[in-house]
């Protein structure tokens, strides 16, 4: 199901015509309208492309405690084994794949609102972290990975002396 | 009556949910795909984070509502670094029409995402009529 979003002609530049400036106009103000509904989340949606081809990726949680980060990531339904995990630098890459639901369908669709595809997304940590002590968990939609953050990242207390 | 807002996920598209509920709070529209095979729609609908005990669907006046509670997953004084997709549960209804065997809906529950088996009523079937010839 698409929608054209309805327009105000008066961001047109009035009576239809497009000045340059009303144009510009326009376009300000239909992204600054995305960036109010979606935020940072430049879907579909924001860049126009269908989602076969824009490359997407899951909304995440990263929560951070003193001794791990905890990255949440909703990605309904996928299976476990298709979902890919790695640690690439300073960043946390989870990608994998949803199928879509066609192969079901004899008659097509008469919602289309799920996306399907492939998809990566990129998680930069805030601190260095053990690449050999991450654990992940995927259950009911959700991935939850879980990194130890290395020794190195861990705060350190220094003694003053006195003197 | 608590009336809860809808949103749907990174749309921000909101409705009024239509019949009462006993939580209050934030609740999210899945989103949804409906096809339709010979025999029945297959509605699909995306709820992260809902446990298999924690969906409730119900039919009543051609009115199919779907829910799915969502424990809280955040314990106090977590520090975060991003926050991009909000908790809350999931409701959504659907008006069918009485080509839908109401007695006949199932669903399953898998990955996060609900399927639910709307089957067509036999009467709405298409169906051959076998043509006798008579000498």
């Amino acid at each position: 199901m698409s929608l054209i979003p309805w327009r105000n002609k008066k961001e047109d530049g009035g009576a239809g015509q497009l000045t340059p400036l009303g144009e510009f106009r326009g376009e300000m103000n239909r992204l600054f309208e995305s960036f109010l509904r979606d935020g940072f989340n430049f879907g579909e949606r924001a860049t126009g492309l269908p989602s076969l081809l824009s490359n997407w990726g899951p909304a995440v949680d990263v929560e951070e405690t003193d001794k791990q980060i905890r990255v949440r990531a909703e990605i309904p339904g996928v299976k476990a084994e298709d979902l890919e995990i790695s640690i690439r630098g300073d960043a946390l890459v989870i990608a994998g794949e949803k199928k879509g639901s066609e192969e079901r369908s004899e008659g097509g669709y008469y919602y289309q609102e799920r996306r399907f595809g492939s998809f990566r997304r990129e998680v930069t940590l805030p601190t260095a972290v053990d690449p050999d002590d991450v654990r992940a968990e995927y259950a009911n939609g959700i991935l939850t990975v879980e990194l130890k953050k290395s020794l190195e990242a861990l705060p350190k207390k220094i003694a003053v002396k006195a003197t | 009556m608590s009336t809860v807002n809808v949103h749907q996920k990174a749309h921000g598209q909101t409705e009024e949910a239509r019949a009462e509920r006993t939580r209050g709070g934030q609740a999210y529209r899945p989103h949804v795909d409906i096809l339709e095979s010979k025999d029945e729609l297959i509605l699909v609908a995306d709820m992260p984070g809902v446990k298999h005990d924690n969906i409730d669907i119900n039919f009543e006046e051609h009115v199919l509502t779907i829910q799915g509670r969502v424990e809280p997953r955040y314990g106090e004084g977590v520090n975060f670094l991003l926050y991009e997709y909000g908790v809350g549960d999931f409701y959504r209804t659907f008006r069918l029409s009485e080509e839908i065997d109401s007695t006949k809906i199932h669903a399953e529950h898998a990955n996060g995402v609900l399927t639910v088996y709307l089957p067509k009523s036999e009467k709405t079937k298409p169906r051959k009529i076998a043509v006798t010839a008579s000498a």
